[in-house]
């Protein structure tokens, strides 16, 4: 029979079974992949220590972890200019087997692009972590009206970046061959 | 904000799933047995400080073969020169040969010019930690202006280098163990090799590599570090090998999630 000592230990790897692929994601989505596993650890080591002062719903406190872990990563490993929001490479099959679209998805770089990483953090939380705006403002570390109003915010400047040009002179789509890496290496 | 800007709004914000670097992932089951590991460490209280920042561990194309792939600064899955891998693999043998840092000064220096850990131009001989032949293929471990680093080269293609520890008095390791610092594998096809590298403690007279193909290889161990590279995938899949560990008391064998 299994002391309290070992309902605990099961309560927390019952969390890891529950959270590791989400968080594994969130974090793939900021650094790249060869540096998220140690992130992750550093953020599993962190919610066993304080595993009593855990949420019920522990997902966005471990994503807060893991963003404070990240950030603090930033300053001292990289000297990159700021943690964001990766973006997933465009490949050809992708660009080839359905032109519009790939097209719609050009767009979306360009305007995506255009934003600040502010913007885009707000939105990737939503957008890409499918976080509600009560979660991600657990992980911003603000309220969620704050967060709310950040949020709309981004979603205009998003809608205008997507926005034609009024003087018909916008550039043709061109297929970006984003290397994503190469803004996580020396910066 | 009338209801059509609204469904615009959420639109949008849908459509930006196609962006997601992460759309689709699924950890692998490596990744899930590492992480299990390390939260049973976690657990037993083996591990009592925040990790430490490692360098990233993953190849790099570095010399001619990043020239080759266009990205001066990227990072870039080695993309091996044509051959280069597969004339490794023709060569390579079980038992390497060990080489003193004034016989690798040579590739010493073109790791210690690439963009792996901090840059040094001029490493000298005591610099480099570990070194060993195996056919035409040099692994070296170097260090280099603040890091130590592991490079792969053949001839003057020096092809792929890999970040593996902050520089400074190396972590105590208790008499008669061993550490996996990394372990992984990169090219395709012919040319896929594996390697593997670790930290050793006192008293620890050799390490070997079996792997499930029943292959077994000498690694090289020296300065406290061991290493070891091979043909075949073995170093990117979880626990198709065995570390064993030679003492003056016996032997040990680890299954490589089982080492720390």
């Amino acid at each position: 029979m299994r002391g309290p000592g070992g309902a605990r230990e099961e309560r927390f790897r019952s969390l890891h079974r529950d959270t590791y692929a989400d968080l594994l994601r969130f974090v793939e989505r900021r650094v790249p992949p060869g540096e998220a596993e140690d992130v992750v650890s550093t953020v599993y080591l962190t919610a066993w220590r304080r595993f009593d002062d855990l949420p019920d719903d522990a997902r966005p406190w471990l994503f807060a972890v893991a963003r404070n872990t990240m950030a603090n990563q930033t300053r001292s490993w990289l000297r990159r200019r700021a943690l964001d929001v990766r973006l997933e490479s465009l490949g050809a099959s992708e660009r080839g087997d359905d032109a519009a679209g790939a097209a719609v998805r050009i767009d979306l770089e360009r305007a995506w692009r255009a934003l600040s990483a502010a913007d885009r953090e707000v939105l990737a939380l939503v957008a890409f972590d499918g976080l509600t705006a009560e979660q991600a403002a657990t992980v911003l570390g603000c309220r969620r009206s704050t967060f709310a109003m950040r949020l709309g915010r981004a979603r205009r400047r998003l809608r205008s970046a997507l926005e034609p040009p009024e003087s018909g002179t916008r550039p043709l789509s061109r297929p970006y061959s984003l290397k994503e890496q190469q803004s996580w290496t020396q910066a | 904000m009338d209801a059509s800007m609204k469904d615009l709004d959420m639109k949008n914000l849908e459509s930006l799933a196609v962006l997601d670097p992460a759309r689709g992932r699924e950890p692998t089951d490596m990744e899930w047995t590492r992480s299990r590991a390390f939260v049973d460490r976690v657990i037993a209280g083996e591990v009592t400080r925040r990790a430490a920042h490692r360098p990233v561990r993953r190849w790099l194309a570095v010399g001619a073969a990043a020239v080759a792939a266009g990205a001066v600064g990227a990072v870039a899955v080695p993309a091996l020169l044509p051959g280069t891998a597969e004339r490794a693999v023709a060569s390579w043998t079980a038992v390497p040969s060990s080489r003193t840092g004034e016989q690798v000064l040579p590739q010493a220096r073109a790791c210690a010019a690439s963009d792996v850990g901090a840059r040094s131009s001029s490493p000298h001989p005591d610099d480099v930690l570990l070194a060993e032949q195996r056919g035409v293929a040099t692994l070296l471990i170097v260090r280099k202006a603040g890091t130590v680093v592991e490079c792969l080269s053949v001839g003057d293609d020096q092809f792929a280098a890999m970040g593996l520890l902050d520089d400074g008095p190396l972590p105590a390791q208790p008499a008669g163990t061993v550490t996996l610092e990394t372990m992984s594998s990169l090219g395709s096809g012919e040319g896929m090799m594996s390697n593997i590298v670790g930290l050793v403690g006192p008293g620890v007279t050799g390490v070997e590599i079996r792997l499930d193909n029943g292959r077994v290889m000498q690694a090289s161990v020296e300065a406290g570090w061991w290493a070891a590279w091979w043909p075949g995938p073995e170093g990117g899949e979880v626990d198709r090998l065995t570390v064993i560990v030679h003492t003056a008391d016996g032997m040990t064998s680890h299954r490589p999630s089982e080492l720390p």
